[in-house]
């Protein structure tokens, strides 16, 4: 217990960190005219991937086909480097740079890299469905106030909510 | 007031993606500061462990929503300049529901994944291998994902306007739920860890403070300035749904058939018409010089004609068009109109001859519809001549052996023979002229086989006697692409009122159809040389292409000389980044003589390889003679307008031994 709060606050103070990730949106809206995103830079990569393997099956395509020979020189897949850049930045400062997976102390690595695998894939698909993640939806969506943002935001938490339970055991210390 | 590179267009510039880097720093740097960068933390808020994710993400919601309002009530930058997602119901529930699933499975979403990988953590590296994985999934199953990626679209829509309140009073209640659910967290928190609030208070305590004041006060200062306290909207109009119906009641919102008509024949500037029917019925028929545009395109499409000119949709009927134009006026466009009846109605009110009338119209109506039939129906009125003739519908392009029997006696009809000499001595369509396609090409820049220039083909035309009013008739022997280098060859003096007959001299034959040997009687002409095309492109622009990759190559030769296991040029091959659609797939044999396929067919095929009408493409094969027929099945008769054409092909790019192959 005593271990968890000397780590605990070694983060930011919550509310001033969502302050500084709401001035960093505002930025963003005023100089590229468009909020922050993540899922497109992957969508992007996969789509990258794709032309690799089968370039004339994905430039046929009807949603990869549409960005094109390169679909990489677009500016969220430049965004997404960033943030990793930035995270770099803010954990080699704070010294919380450390290669391990994350999990409870009872469970398995095994469970909690599937878990991990699983997770990632729904919601690598329900970003595109979406046309946004928590960044460019739940995040910049809302803070437009936009209708589809606010229904996107109120049902991953619905749908986290639900689904808790089943996946508490990679948690479990 | 600044203009944002959305605005300027300017997104996919490298000046944009240098901003983009520098935001995302900033923007992973807070993540991993919050704490982010560790699962456990984020998914803490599904088991009211650790509520960091809902005080972190309402804190940069409610600032970033009250500073965009500041910026936007001061004047610093316009909503308009701000790219806002169209709202789609079904897609973002089901994604949603999807998505959070995907979250507390997972540990991570995408943004703080990438923050978490910074941090050392394994576990991100393969969600994010995952969440590549999920999009490659969706691209494979976008066919049968469509209707719900589609479902429920209700274009761009404010979280206020849904509320039926105003957006003042929506950003003080968000500011209220926001601080009593910062509360609340803390209160969860210290329960489960009975831990003390600490510095916590005194932070939270100002961040409540400041919300609540700032939402007041803006409030105060939106109600003193009426026209900015609705973003989406211009000039004072509010685009609420009181306003939307009011337009409604007015009539404000349609415009009448018989004016649409007059102001397409003034070729009123400004004045945009937009189709929203399937591409096979635009095809068929539309209205001279409409876009196409889909539903759900509207939205993208006619972001330039904003509040600029008068935009008005039409589809068969009502229905459709009504719902888009409300779409569109709910995110502010004030100058969306629909036509009343649709395009049914307008063909009946205003194409119906004259002669089919009841009543009895006094001289200036006649006259008008007159007018109106052949602007929109492509009749000229028996006196004057267009001076630029109309492309004819494509589903008229490709004619048959009846269609041409009934025009053989015109006198501007001209009908071209492909057929070798000896056949066409033999017997051949009543004043029709023989032609040897080979005697349109030379040898130019020491490459065979160029398509002559401009003035070169007009002489040639003149000799035939072929006017820039004419209808020529093509009639191939056994290649579809004799007759459409032909129609390239017309293309570039600018005549594009040609036909071809399908399935060519044989089609004529089996339909047991007059045939003489006399030669035809023929007055030379002088057809005007107006310059050159604007359609033929050099080595060098392809080039530019293949190396900025902004258009897509089409190359239609035979898929063996494509992969390069059949060569008989200096180099084997393809230009890189070519797409290989051999022209012979475009061609049905019926009794061993090709023949186009149905335009339907033709639509549905390449949908799956061009993706948008105006996207460019530059099409070639060999020496420009199989590109040829590529280039007026998508340009005549499927309507992708921006479409090039390669002539000199790869005999001269495998020969050019600095070019790049593939």
């Amino acid at each position: 217990m005593k271990n968890q709060d000397i780590s605990k606050n070694r983060y930011m103070n919550p509310y001033l960190a969502g302050i500084g990730l709401g001035l960093t949106l505002l930025v963003s809206f005023l100089v590229l005219g468009a909020g922050l995103g993540a899922s497109s830079g992957l969508a992007r990569m996969a789509a990258c991937m794709e032309l690799c393997v089968a370039r004339a099956h994905t430039l046929s395509g009807e949603y990869f086909g549409k960005w094109g020979q390169n679909p990489m020189q677009y500016y969220l897949v430049f965004m997404l480097v960033g943030t990793f850049i930035g995270g770099l930045c803010s954990a080699l400062l704070a010294n919380r740079m450390k290669l391990q997976i994350e999990r409870g102390k009872q469970s398995t690595v095994r469970l909690r890299t599937a878990f991990a695998l699983m997770g990632g894939i729904l919601v690598g698909f329900a970003s595109r469905l979406a046309q946004g993640c928590t960044s460019g939806q739940a995040l910049s969506g809302t803070a437009l106030l936009l209708t589809g943002s606010f229904v996107f935001l109120v049902c991953i938490f619905a749908g986290g909510y639900a689904a808790a339970y089943l996946f508490r055991r990679q948690w479990n210390d | 007031m600044i203009n944002t590179m959305y605005q300027l267009d300017t997104l996919d510039s490298s000046k944009a993606f240098l901003a983009a880097l520098l935001i995302g720093i900033a923007f992973g740097f807070f993540l991993e500061r919050a704490g982010f960068g560790s699962s456990r933390k984020l998914t803490g808020v599904f088991y009211f462990r650790d509520m960091a994710v809902i005080k972190v993400m309402f804190t940069a919601v409610i600032t970033a929503a009250l500073g965009l309002t500041c910026c936007v009530v001061l004047g610093i930058v316009s909503i308009e300049g701000v790219y806002l997602m169209p709202t789609v119901y079904g897609a973002y529930i089901v994604g949603g529901l999807i998505f959070g699933v995907g979250f507390v499975m997972g540990g991570w979403c995408p943004g703080t994944a990438a923050a978490g990988v910074a941090s050392g953590k394994i576990d991100a590296l393969i969600f994010l291998a995952g969440a590549i994985i999920g999009s490659i999934v969706f691209n494979e199953m976008f066919s049968l994902i469509k209707p719900l990626y589609d479902s429920g679209q209700r274009g761009v829509v404010f979280i206020y306007d849904t509320l039926g309140i105003s957006k003042g009073t929506f950003n003080v209640l968000l500011g209220i739920a926001a601080v009593v659910m910062f509360w609340g967290c803390e209160w969860i928190e210290k329960r489960k860890t009975s831990q003390s609030l600490g510095d916590n208070t005194t932070v939270l305590k100002t961040v409540s403070v400041a919300i609540l004041s700032i939402a007041i006060v803006l409030v105060a200062v939106g109600s003193g300035l009426p026209s900015s306290r609705q973003p989406g909207t211009t000039a004072g109009i509010i685009s609420s749904e009181s306003q939307l119906l009011e337009a409604v009641e007015m009539a404000e919102d349609h415009i009448e058939p018989e004016e649409l008509a007059d102001r397409m024949l003034r070729q009123e500037p400004g004045l945009i018409v937009v189709d929203i029917r399937p591409v096979v019925e635009y095809l068929g028929y539309h209205l001279p010089n409409a876009l196409n545009i889909q539903m759900k395109d509207l939205h993208q499409a006619l972001i330039p004609y904003k509040n600029a000119g008068t935009i008005v949709l039409y589809s068969n009927g009502m229905t459709h068009p009504v719902q888009a134009r409300d779409s569109l006026f709910r995110s502010g466009y004030t100058n969306a109109y629909i036509l009343t009846d649709g395009l049914n109605g307008f063909i009946e009110r205003c194409l119906t001859p004259v002669s089919l009338r009841d009543e009895i119209l006094p001289k200036e109506t006649s006259d008008k519809i007159r007018a109106w039939r052949a602007l929109f129906l492509g009749l000229a009125a028996p006196q004057e001549t267009p001076d630029t003739p109309d492309v004819p519908p494509s589903d008229s392009l490709l004619i048959d052996a009846d269609w041409l029997e009934k025009q053989l006696e015109r006198a501007d009809t001209k009908t071209l023979d492909l057929r070798g000499q000896p056949e066409y001595n033999t017997s051949h369509i009543r004043n029709s002229l023989a032609l040897n396609v080979e005697n349109l090409r030379m040898n130019l820049d020491g490459a065979g086989s160029m398509l002559q220039p401009a003035d070169m083909l007009a002489r040639h035309f003149s000799a035939m006697g072929i006017r820039p009013g004419d209808t020529v008739v093509i009639v191939y022997g056994d290649k579809t692409q004799d007759a459409t280098l032909v129609g390239i060859a017309l293309e570039r003096l600018g005549h594009t009122s040609y036909r071809i007959l399908n399935g060519g001299f044989a089609a004529w034959k089996s339909a047991n159809k007059a045939l003489v040997s006399e030669l035809p009687e023929i007055v030379s002409s002088s057809y005007p040389v107006t310059g050159t095309d604007n359609f033929s492109v050099d080595y060098r622009t392809v080039l530019e292409y293949v190396k900025s990759q902004k258009g897509i190559i089409l190359d239609v030769r035979p898929s063996d000389y494509y992969s390069g296991s059949k060569s008989n040029e200096a180099r084997a091959g393809h230009i890189p980044g070519a797409i290989n659609r051999p022209y012979t797939e475009d061609l049905v044999k019926v009794n061993d003589v090709p023949q186009f396929k149905p335009v339907e067919e033709l639509a549905k095929a390449y949908a799956q390889i061009i993706p948008a009408k105006d996207s460019m493409a530059i099409i070639h094969c060999r020496t420009g003679h199989q590109a040829s027929q590529t280039f007026f099945v998508l340009k005549r008769l499927l309507g992708y307008s921006n479409i090039l054409w390669y002539d000199a092909g790869w005999s001269q790019w495998a020969a050019k031994k600095e070019l790049p192959i593939e």
